[in-house]
């Protein structure tokens, strides 16, 4: 619409790649430039961030802001459309901050074998991969951001992780593109089953506004079914979920730390995010029907993953898990297909992407001052290095979900509302998911204050007293880790600006807008509901 | 008639091809190769293509396989082989697994025998195709001879494939001449495990590691030595197999 | 006497037309194949070395250039300006011109003219005889060529053997190498049965349809109904016997293997690019074109073939540990795609495989020219160790590498995605999505063969310090500019398509077959 700035989400996502060829271009030996040519790219990346969080049109954040549509590739009816809604914005927002801040660690503290040049150019590719993917509104632009970041993050545990980063490596980049493949598949189904001509688009389209739209509303209830599943899978691995989870565990243990931090605070959310962006709006009656499914998985991956931190010995691979937990108090909160599940989801997401990010910093520094992460050698944290502890135990008091902290907004929500689904979805099943969700709350409790207390409470080891190695948060740290502090705090204390971003678009992305006067559907009671979708075929059917 | 004089070179055909293969003496499997052409000459006969027949005859049973004879007796190869040597370990049984397969595809051709053949015996109009296109059909060629025929299918219908056989035969004088001329210098030794340029060795630290970032992780970071070790010698052991 | 040798008989053959213009590009191409034997069997003391392949390069140029006035022609529509637009036929209808052989005959010269200049700088690393190689090679693609416009089943089948038969001696080539010569003997033995199969297919289609012309056989099945076509069905079957031999699929991809690890590299670059594409010229040229009105009878073959195909290729890949190995079963996994895009029998379908074609010869192009240059003399180092830590000491190689893996694995913005994609979105077209499902989990198996030699090259082979031994490291792989060539060529070509692929897809869309009389 305004022509004046629908270049910016462009420059933005883009700008990280022409910084990548940059450094790329700048000599191996010269170690600093590389260093400050990736950050200041990576700085003006975050600085059109800013731009387009104040130019933002906050009234109208239901709607696509910055749309850019240009021809791509026209026999596939395939086009570069872009564009930014109240979703997509707090996702954007989180990536252009955490890139920053990962590069500035790096600069302080470089990951074995170092090439700083190879590195940064990745995280640089990386965040276009992101960016891209938050920002796109096509779904082959979509897919082809969506595997874009396998790559880089693939090299990032092969060439800088621990020891085991070969097995680990493969790992996630063989689920992911599993799952990916299978996503690919439903989205060719949906090119080819639905009609883009109810929304006034062609007929075949991978537009995602004209398939939110309601261009699928034609599709049968079964074929609806088989392509969710398609998409389950591909975006089920990628946040992960219950049974598609073991990837995760390994791919943050080996990962370097800036590369655990990236995973943890984008590259799951593009996971949960592609539920919310794609999966529940282009198909809501599959999403009512996957729903109790979907539930039933996250509050399994809630207690399986708090369980599987009460059994870990590595401090990162205890993150790991608890990240296994809280993305499913983010999946639980979509599940309930409502505003406010959802709304919560998102603010799970941006809480999650915070506070984890958080942990692995200083699970990194840990790393590197102890040259270990197993919890039963660490231990007198507070002492040894008592503003880190301190750091520490605000992280683990924002993760378990104390109110005032970020945590609490993403997850007593998302509890709250599996008490009151969306009506179509049986209320006593979510209302038994909520009560286990409760339960995963209070195994958190105890699995991070456990976290706490074998690393930061107590009396150094011998082997650690009095090692020079062991310092106090530093300069480069401290540059690091304030913004996202800073954050968790703020966004605790008052969270409403997140809320009312993000909630115009929610309600939107469940509306199941077709034609006038359709009722909504996923409001009616269960029978009522689904002979509402059939209705819906039908008047479409006969509309021609 | 045509049925018996059938069955009749089919087995002589069948005979020669089985003593082709089984017969220890070369010259004796060379011999039985001129029955089976035999045998398809006659074949062509019964199907009243005379000069297929004796182009069949002159060609193939008197210059291709006196060729090979000369090639034998040349070469003095004239004497029984040993055939129980086995080159390829297991071969009989791949041998028998591939007969197998190939009595499939003769019960295939079997069974397609039921179908419909809708192609015309030559002796009524060798060119199909045109007659095809003049449904009338009446108009039978004035010139029945076989040469007449086959020139005129030829130098019409099957004109490009005769021409483009010109660029086959030129392949296989040039692939006959590069396989039979003699490698230059020794024949190259079997491939050694230790590749001349690979960067297998042990790491030693020296101080040029410091400096160069590409150089890699430390020698106790890396638990892979052990398998790339491992794989040499396996190379190794599939090497003297080959042997 | 003059006066009666000018008077024609009365009962002359009227021989049929030729249109040289659509012959042009073939002629140049073998008839410069023949020429340069002649050169240099007259000249051969005074011809540089530098000659022979920049000869092979001109003549490869010059028969894409030949095709373009070709393609310009036949893919525009009659108008009363331009009557003779559109696909013709040509020589009694056996030598069709359409979008799709132009398609292959520009194909076939570019693969011409990259493997000529990677063959170069190997043959005389080798120390193998020149001349003959290029001669063979220029001939090979001209089989090519005519197996793509073949109009005409025994044409078809003479252009599979000029095609093969020169495989077959570029394959046993390296006379010092026994695996060279030993994959030269398996690939011709096993070619010889698929051609002697592929011609009893012929004489059972033959028979049953009354002709071997394919717009006649197309007539006919359209025009009659067979009561019993269990003899054309057999037909079928052979010829798809044939067909699956020289494109690999399984079963009948039993030589890939060995063959690809034995013979030359740059040749098995040419196998894996021309020989292949040239095979499924045929195989759409005669399945889809000729024998479309029967895609319910061979249709769910092709669809066992290509599950079969992917999943052997996949799966069997893995445990592989030599790299020619390992693209060996990377290129019969390719098969399976494109036998999945000619399952759908559609002309989208037929675009798909033409795209895919296109893609995927300049990768596996690429691919193997590094790793001619880095498996070094003696082309026999070819384990993945033997080219561990290739990245970090040519990063060059390496990147060029890695991209053309990422492109079989059909990753974003590599042009392999967009093959894979389209083939996909065929069979999704089709309502095969059971296909499309195998086929891209077959693509995750797949991509752990290209991530493991990723590997190799980038992270293995990091032990040695030795400043001396890392110098002879890096010397010892020169990239010639031949080689250089290629790799700019294919990477540019990879990686442009892969951003913007429209060009390449409209052009394949374009590329429809038709079976023209004339």
């Amino acid at each position: 619409m305004e022509f004046d700035n629908n270049w910016l989400l462009s420059v933005m996502t883009f700008v990280p790649l022409v910084g990548a060829a940059i450094v790329m271009a700048i000599p191996k030996a010269e170690e600093e430039l590389i260093k400050w040519a990736a950050l200041i790219t990576s700085l003006v990346a975050a600085g059109l961030g800013v731009f387009l969080l104040t130019d933002f049109n906050y009234d109208n954040a239901g709607e696509l802001q910055y749309v850019a549509d240009a021809q791509w590739i026209s026999v596939i009816n395939s086009r570069y459309i872009i564009g930014v809604d109240g979703i997509a914005l707090p996702m954007i927002a989180l990536t252009l901050l955490v890139v920053p801040l990962c590069i500035i660690y790096t600069m302080g503290h470089f990951p074995e074998p170092r090439n700083p040049k190879a590195l940064l150019s990745l995280i640089l590719i990386l965040e276009t991969g992101m960016l891209g993917t938050f920002i796109a509104q096509d779904l082959i632009l979509f897919f082809v951001f969506f595997e874009v970041v396998l790559l880089p993050m693939f090299f990032m545990i092969a060439v800088w992780g621990g020891d085991d980063r070969r097995y680990a490596s493969l790992k996630f980049f063989l689920y992911t593109m599993f799952g990916s493949a299978l996503m690919l598949v439903s989205f060719l189904a949906m090119y080819f089953l639905a009609d883009g001509t109810i929304v006034g688009d062609e007929a075949n389209t991978f537009s995602m506004i004209a398939l939110s739209d309601g261009a699928t509303v034609g599709i049968a209830r079964t074929s609806q079914l088989w392509i969710f599943a398609g998409m389950f899978v591909g975006f089920g691995v990628k946040v992960p979920m219950f049974p598609f989870h073991t990837w995760l565990p390994d791919a943050h243990t080996q990962a370097p730390t800036v590369g655990s931090v990236i995973l943890a605070a984008v590259l799951l959310k593009l996971g949960t995010y592609g539920f919310i962006r794609i999966a529940i709006p282009m198909l809501p009656e599959a999403a009512a029907a996957w729903a109790p499914f979907i539930g039933l998985l996250a509050v399994i991956g809630i207690i399986y993953g708090a369980l599987g931190c009460l059994a870990q010995t590595d401090m990162k691979r205890l993150i790991a898990f608890s990240s296994v937990a809280h993305m499913g108090f983010v999946m639980l909160g979509i599940s309930t297909l409502t505003d406010f599940g959802i709304n919560a989801a998102v603010f799970g997401m941006v809480a999650h992407g915070l506070i984890t990010g958080m942990l692995f910093f200083i699970a990194g520094s840990v790393k590197d001052r102890y040259h270990t992460l197993d919890m039963a050698r660490l231990g007198g944290l507070l002492i040894s290095a008592p503003r880190m502890g301190w750091i520490l135990g605000f992280c683990a008091m924002a993760s378990l979900g104390l109110p005032g902290l970020a945590g609490f907004w993403g997850e007593f929500p998302a509890i709250l509302a599996s008490y009151n689904p969306a009506a179509i979805l049986p209320e006593a099943t979510f209302r038994g998911y909520m009560v286990v969700a409760a339960l995963g709350t209070v195994l958190a409790a105890g699995y991070l204050l456990w976290m706490l207390q074998k690393t930061a409470m107590g009396t150094p080891k011998d082997e650690f007293v009095d090692n020079p190695e062991i310092t106090d948060v530093k300069t480069y740290e401290w540059i690091a880790w304030a913004p996202l502090l800073a954050l968790i705090l703020a966004l605790g204390l008052y969270p409403k600006p997140l809320f009312s971003t993000t909630d115009d678009a929610v309600v939107k992305s469940l509306q199941v807008n077709v034609m006038d006067d359709v009722p909504d559907c996923l409001n009616l009671d269960t029978d009522q509901g689904e002979a509402c979708f059939d209705d819906l075929r039908e008047q479409f059917e006969a509309a021609g | 008639m045509e049925a018996i004089v059938f069955f009749v070179s089919a087995a002589i055909i069948l005979a020669g091809g089985l003593g082709v293969i089984v017969l220890r003496n070369p010259v004796h499997a060379a011999l039985s190769l001129v029955a089976t052409l035999f045998g398809v000459a006659v074949l062509f006969i019964d199907m009243e293509a005379y000069f297929l027949a004796a182009v069949q005859v002159i060609v193939y049973a008197g210059a291709i396989v006196v060729l090979f004879l000369f090639v034998i007796m040349l070469v003095g190869v004239d004497k029984a082989e040993d055939i129980y040597a086995e080159p390829i370990i297991k071969q009989r049984q791949f041998a028998a697994l591939a007969a197998a397969g190939m009595l499939i595809l003769v019960a295939l051709v079997g069974v397609a025998f039921a179908g419909d053949v809708t192609g015309q015996p030559s002796n009524e109009d060798m060119t199909i195709s045109r007659a095809i296109e003049n449904p009338d059909g009446t108009t039978t060629p004035a010139e029945t001879s076989n040469i007449n025929q086959l020139a005129e299918a030829l130098f019409t219908d099957y004109v490009f494939a005769f021409e483009i056989t010109a660029l086959l035969l030129t392949i296989a004088v040039v692939g006959a001449v590069v396989l039979a001329r003699r490698p230059k210098g020794d024949l190259q030794p079997l491939p050694d495990v230790e590749p001349s340029w690979a960067l297998r060795k042990p790491r030693a630290v020296t101080p040029t590691e410091a400096t160069d970032p590409s150089a890699g992780d430390d020698a106790d970071q890396d638990p892979d030595e052990t398998t790339v070790d491992q794989a040499a010698t396996d190379g190794a052991e599939t090497d003297e197999a080959k042997a | 006497m003059l006066n009666i040798l000018a008077q024609p008989p009365t009962d002359a053959i009227p021989t049929p037309d030729v249109a040289w213009s659509g012959l042009m590009p073939l002629l140049i191409l073998s008839g410069g194949a023949v020429l340069l034997l002649t050169i240099v069997s007259l000249a051969k003391d005074f011809i540089p070395r530098w000659f022979t392949p920049i000869y092979t390069v001109l003549i490869g140029i010059a028969t894409g250039v030949a095709a373009i006035p070709l393609w310009l022609r036949v893919t525009d529509t009659p108008s009363a300006a331009d009557p003779n637009n559109g696909p013709f036929a040509t020589l009694d209808s056996s030598f069709g011109v359409d979008g799709f052989s132009v398609f292959f005959t520009m194909l076939f010269a570019a693969v011409v003219v990259l493997v000529a200049l990677l063959a170069n700088d190997y043959l005389r690393r080798e120390d193998i005889d020149g001349p003959e190689f290029y001669v063979l090679m220029m001939l090979s693609a001209s089989g090519g060529i005519v197996m793509a416009s073949a109009n005409d089943l025994i044409v078809m089948f003479l252009g599979l053997e000029i095609l093969s038969i020169a495989v077959y001696v570029m394959a046993a080539m390296h006379s010092r190498r026994i695996e060279s010569q030993e994959a030269g003997m398996k690939y011709f033995v096993l070619g010889a049965l698929s051609s002697a199969v592929f011609l009893y297919g012929i004489a059972l289609t033959y028979g049953a349809t009354g002709s071997t012309n394919l717009v006649e056989i197309r007539e006919f099945l359209s025009n009659v109904i067979l009561l019993n076509d269990a003899l054309l069905l057999a037909g079928f079957a052979l010829l798809l016997v044939g067909f699956g031999f020289k494109v690999a699929a399984v079963p009948f991809h039993s030589w890939t293997p060995d063959v690809y690890q034995g013979a030359p590299t740059p040749v098995v670059g040419f196998m894996a690019s021309a020989v292949k594409a040239a095979a499924f010229a045929g195989m759409l040229r005669v399945f889809w074109l000729t024998f479309g009105s029967y895609r319910t009878d061979w249709q769910p073959v092709i669809y066992g073939l290509a599950i079969a195909t992917l999943l052997v290729g996949s799966f069997v890949a893995i445990v592989q540990t030599d790299v020619k190995r390992m693209l060996a079963y990377s290129s019969i996994s390719h098969a399976g795609y494109l036998l999945v895009g000619v399952q759908a029998a559609t002309n989208e379908g037929t675009a798909t495989v033409l795209f895919y074609l296109a893609a995927y010869a300049f990768m596996v192009i690429g691919s193997f020219t590094v790793i001619t240059l880095a498996t070094g003399p003696g082309d026999a180092k070819t384990s993945l160790t033997d080219i561990a830590g290739l990245a970090r000491t040519r990063p060059v190689l390496g990147i060029a590498l890695t991209v053309f893996l990422l492109g079989q694995a059909g990753v974003p913005f590599t042009s392999g995605f967009f093959a894979k994609f389209y083939v996909i979105s065929a069979a999704a077209d089709a309502n095969s999505y059971g296909l499309a499902i195998v086929a891209m989990l077959a693509a995750v198996v797949a991509a752990f063969l290209y991530l493991r030699i990723m590997m190799a090259i980038w992270l293995d082979g990091d032990e040695v310090a030795d400043p001396t031994e890392l110098a002879a490291a890096k010397a010892g792989i020169p990239v010639p500019w031949g080689a250089a060539v290629v790799l700019v060529v294919t990477v540019g070509f990879t990686l442009v398509f892969g951003l913007w692929p429209e060009p390449m897809i409209e052009m394949a869309r374009d590329a429809v077959p038709a079976l023209a009389i004339g």
